[in-house]
């Protein structure tokens, strides 16, 4: 009789520990320091409630942790389609919270559907792609994968949360590049995200990329078609976000969009750059090894707005310095790592994608967030997984985890031939 | 059939970068331009608080507290944190209309936006912990502890003491290098006021984290940068607060003032000036009517009279001059002048004596106090001599020394009379031997008179603190009090003056007011007082007579002749302090209950004037600063 737990990887067990306890110490440092008594009443009970998420999160995973794969390859389209409907009934009788509705209120539990709503896709996916043939349409699973995540986050944006919707978006691409796409399309995708990326920062530069990738991809490959493309993705990202920016987007969303390039400029500093101002002063006069738990100016004086959600890591910079910051890095470097192993390891399509899956997800979310908090992108609200205060994310987040982990464990149950 | 290896490696690879460029930003702001970014959020988190040192307190000659400080609570505003929508939150925890909190807020905008200003000073225990369980709800609403003045003796002893006030605009400009910032206390009369510098104290800092509101969340790195305020010194005086409690009460419905020197040392024992105010009428906010009674009232209880006070010293002033008429030789202890009971230079009925003295000698004018004598002495005195004998004593001048507001007091010379008289001639100067006319002088003055009569000569000056002590380091301070001088006048001629004063309180105006059981000398006095009012009453003591401890001057204004009310006031004083009661014996509880019932002739109101000009018009004309 094989141990059920054998297989068990602990190292990601020990990451998602890790990061769920620096996340109770950031947000215990907000909720319970010496500035406590000025908090509102809501705010003081942030930690409490955290703690209560992660126990609900953990007991959801460890329930994961016992079912059988095959569960989850039955349940899959079962679960995408709830999702659908758990987003357009939060569309349709949701609660607004920071003007995006995306809330339902669940019994005592107020459950943010767009986070919930990953695990369904991701699990859609990952069974949409192990039934695809080996003489099947690479066009038309490519079109349905797309599909698959696109739907809902048309949904999620019509609920006006643009930072998960973002989310979906990224993870569209990363879906069809493990499985679709020759390895050849991640170099035009990420030649696509450069160029978007300068347009915003610095056009110039933006430019100069497009004109040299193009060059670069000709003089590579000697394919005038490879070379159209280039030029058509490169300088496609730059029209179309100088479009964005000119024509569709209102002045106040662009301003948002662009303020992170200079927030401490004059017409920034006030209103949507103040956040940033603050979280980089938190985070750079952290320093080394940090002013200390509870000893962060910033933090205690409650200075970055949503500190403890989307801007948990200003705490962790300013309280625990580089070295804490290199911690978290290091921990969510593992974490992906050990994802995408896993995810080849397992080896069956469902098992692998639904790695992939999570580790696009992570990854997003990880890169946007601190990114955000660092000054290096716009402000997209989304959360730092497993640390920032947040229950959907957390129970989300861990539950995917908990599933990729029982995949992982139970992988001889898959059958060996698919096809 | 998947190349799952070759993609994981690309996807790791991915990662690898991601979290690369995380790191290289991170060590961009967190190493290279960590100083950059600690100003940034220093210069917003943190702020510097001035700490106040505890002023120092103000005790007796036993050691006794007459004021020190209690804590009390202001609630501080921060204008450019403060939600005006929270106004009427405030102002119903504070118990007051919302009008007033908003003015006050549109004040303390005026001053700073920044910086927290107080707007509610000494705010009662109760309603502070109200406020303070609301911080929260209130951003840019803090607080101060302050220290408050208490006053502690049922002496009031305010013009010694003077009191404390929020400092003025005009102040802040003057002083505002010097620590001071809107709110603060600072001292605006008596020796509040003169030893500011040493009761204040150095000012401490803290720095404070401030939240995004503007509240102090907590200390900066555990108080490591703070800096402890240095407290002030304590302040000892000579005064006896029994002594003091007396005189007041003593002086119950009249105005005038008293003081009483130790004899030895020029130690003030007890200085009272009528009416007074209670000090502690300051440390709250003050309803307008207190003030404007205090600022406007005829009867001015802000004015020390006691050091202040011009009036003429009456026949006190005739052991000055049986003094200066012995040394300048113009009369001998023996040699006798004839009393008709006028003086022949006006005929009679103009230069008036209450008696018909015959012959009289110096020691027996002096217990008469016969007029005719002194004025006399004064023909046969030149008015420059006069007017130096006066300074030499202390008198038509101020004196050097810890009381800062005093008076000069008038003594004329010949300039003074070419200026006011042209063409004067010895009728202009006679009334001067009396200790009336165109002089004045304060009972500052005059005690120290008493005191130099009393020791035979020696001029102390007169001082009220007697040292001072540092609260934490026990240092201890002496002040500059000028060394004694020795008056030029012979030992001789003080023996005959001071045996004529103790002849006035065993047989002459004095008698009825001896101390029980104790030898003193004394000198009464009754001076004309201007608008047909009632005579001004004065007094002069000391005791015991061989031994002299103590010399007290009382003036009463228009309270009758000097044996009726300053009289008494004298000769209780100095039985206090000597004896440290009121004897029980019937006659001397008679003089007790009499002189109680005496009163100051009410001031009308179109009088006005006078007191103003008694007390400050002329002073700028005959004073010179020692």
């Amino acid at each position: 009789m094989r141990i059920w737990y054998r297989n068990l990887d602990y190292l990601t067990l020990f990451a998602w520990v890790v990061l769920v306890a620096i996340g109770l110490v950031a947000i215990y440092s907000t909720t319970n320091g010496p500035s406590a008594e000025y908090l509102l009443e809501s705010v003081r009970q942030n930690f409490r409630r955290q703690l209560a998420w992660v126990v609900i999160s953990l007991g959801a995973g460890l329930t994961c942790l016992f079912l059988p794969v095959h569960f989850f390859q039955r349940i899959a389209w079962v679960a995408y389609l709830g999702t659908l409907i758990l987003l357009a009934l939060a569309l349709l009788f949701g609660r607004e919270i920071n003007g995006a509705r995306s809330w339902l209120q669940i019994g005592g539990l107020t459950l943010q559907v767009s986070e919930v709503a990953k695990v369904g896709a991701v699990l859609a996916g990952a069974q949409l792609i192990s039934t695809m043939r080996p003489n099947s349409s690479r066009v038309k699973y490519a079109f349905l994968l797309l599909g698959v995540f696109m739907t809902p986050m048309a949904l999620i944006l019509l609920q006006n949360d643009a930072g998960t919707a973002l989310v979906f978006f990224a993870i569209a691409p990363i879906a069809l590049f493990w499985s679709v796409w020759p390895v050849g399309m991640l170099i035009v995708m990420t030649a696509t995200g450069v160029a978007g990326y300068f347009s915003v920062v610095h056009l110039p530069t933006a430019i100069a990329f497009a004109v040299l990738f193009t060059f670069l991809v000709l003089w590579k490959t000697r394919e005038r078609l490879y070379g159209v493309m280039a030029a058509v993705s490169s300088f496609g990202a730059i029209s179309a976000v100088l479009f964005a920016l000119n024509k569709v987007f209102r002045p106040h969303q662009v301003a948002r969009i662009l303020s992170f390039t200079n927030p401490g400029a004059e017409e920034f500093r006030s209103g949507v750059g103040f956040q940033l101002v603050q979280s980089k002063a938190a985070i750079g006069s952290g320093g080394l090894a940090g002013k200390g738990f509870m000893e962060g100016t910033q933090t205690q004086g409650a200075y970055v707005p949503e500190q403890s959600t989307d801007f948990v890591f200003s705490i962790i910079g300013e309280e625990w310095g580089f070295i804490g910051s290199m911690v978290v890095i290091s921990i969510f470097a593992l974490l992906l790592v050990r994802v995408i192993q896993m995810g080849i390891q397992i080896k069956h399509p469902f098992g692998s994608m639904t790695a992939v899956g999570i580790a696009g997800i992570y990854l997003v979310h990880v890169f946007v967030n601190i990114g955000t908090v660092v000054g290096l992108l716009p402000v997209i609200g989304i959360p730092l997984p497993f640390v920032s205060y947040g229950g959907s994310a957390m129970l989300a987040n861990t539950v995917l985890l908990a599933i990729l982990l029982n995949l992982h464990m139970r992988r001889d149950d898959f059958p060996i031939y698919v096809y | 059939m998947y190349d799952y290896k070759i993609r994981g490696r690309v996807f790791i690879g991915v990662i690898v970068v991601a979290m690369g460029l995380l790191s290289l930003r991170l060590a961009q702001l967190q190493l290279i331009r960590t100083d950059d970014y600690t100003i940034e959020s220093e210069s917003n988190a943190l702020r510097e608080r001035r700490v106040l040192p505890a002023r120092g307190a103000i005790y007796d000659r036993t050691g006794r507290a007459l004021v020190n400080n209690e804590p009390s609570y202001t609630i501080t505003i921060t204008p450019r944190s403060f939600d005006r929508g929270k106004i009427p939150l405030l102002a119903d925890l504070l118990e007051v209309p919302d009008s007033v909190v908003s003015a006050r807020f549109t004040e303390l905008r005026r001053h700073s936006a920044f910086q927290p200003g107080k707007a509610f000073r000494d705010v009662p225990e109760d309603v502070f912990s109200r406020v303070a369980e609301n911080f929260y709800r209130l951003p840019g609403v803090g607080y101060e502890q302050d220290f408050r003045r208490r006053y502690h003796t049922e002496a009031t002893a305010a013009h010694v003491l003077g009191y404390v006030r929020e400092i003025t605009d005009s102040e802040l400009v003057r002083l505002g290098e010097r620590g001071y910032r809107q709110g603060d206390l600072i001292g605006k009369s008596g020796l509040e006021s003169g030893y500011e510098s040493r009761l204040r104290g150095r000012l401490g800092s803290e720095i404070k984290v401030v939240n995004v509101h503007g509240l102090e969340v907590k200390s900066w790195q555990d108080g490591a940068f703070d800096n402890a305020p240095k407290s002030g010194y304590d302040i000892h005086l000579g005064l006896d607060t029994d002594l003091q409690a007396l005189a007041e009460s003593l002086f119950v419905g009249k105005r005038g003032g008293a003081v009483a020197l130790d004899v030895n040392s020029g130690e003030i024992l007890a200085l009272v000036s009528m009416p007074d105010y209670d000090p502690d009428v300051f440390t709250a906010t003050m309803d307008p009517e207190t003030w404007n009674h205090l600022i406007n009232s005829p009867e001015k209880p802000l004015y020390n009279r006691a050091t202040m006070n011009r009036l003429p010293p009456g026949s006190t002033w005739k052991p000055f001059m049986a003094l200066m008429a012995l040394q300048e030789d113009k009369i001998s202890p023996a040699e006798h002048i004839y009393c008709g009971g006028y003086h022949p230079l006006g005929g009679s009925g103009v230069f008036r004596d209450m008696h018909v003295h015959g012959s009289i000698a110096v020691e027996e004018a002096l217990e008469q106090s016969c007029n005719t004598f002194f004025f006399e002495l004064m023909m046969r005195t030149n008015v420059e001599v006069f007017s130096k004998y006066a300074h030499m004593f202390g008198f038509g001048q101020r004196v050097s020394t810890d009381i800062g507001e005093q008076g000069a007091g008038l003594i004329p010379d010949s300039s003074y009379f070419n200026r006011r008289f042209p063409g004067w001639g010895p009728g202009f100067t006679i009334n001067l031997g009396v200790g009336q006319g165109d002089m004045g002088v304060t009972p500052l003055q005059l005690a120290r008179y008493v005191a130099a009569v009393a020791s035979r000569g020696m001029l102390y000056t007169p001082h009220l603190v007697t040292r001072m002590v540092h609260q934490e380091t026990g240092e201890t301070l002496y002040p500059k009090i000028p060394a004694p001088t020795k008056l030029p006048i012979d030992e001789a001629h003080f023996d005959v003056v001071r045996e004529g004063m103790k002849r006035v309180m065993e047989a002459g105006t004095g008698k009825w007011i001896q101390i029980p059981g104790i030898p003193s000398g004394g000198k009464t006095g009754t001076a004309q007082a201007p608008h047909e009012r009632k005579d001004d009453s004065v007094f002069i003591l000391f005791a015991p007579y061989d031994n002299p401890q103590i010399a007290v001057a009382v003036q009463v204004e228009n309270a009758g002749f000097g044996a009726v009310a300053a009289g008494p006031i004298g000769s209780l004083m100095a039985e206090q302090y000597l004896t440290g009661s009121i004897s029980s014996s019937p006659s001397r509880q008679w003089v007790l209950q009499s002189v109680l019932a005496v009163r100051s002739e009410p001031l009308d109101t179109e009088d006005d004037e006078r007191a103003v000009a008694d007390g400050e018009s002329e002073e700028s004309e005959s004073g010179e600063d020692t």
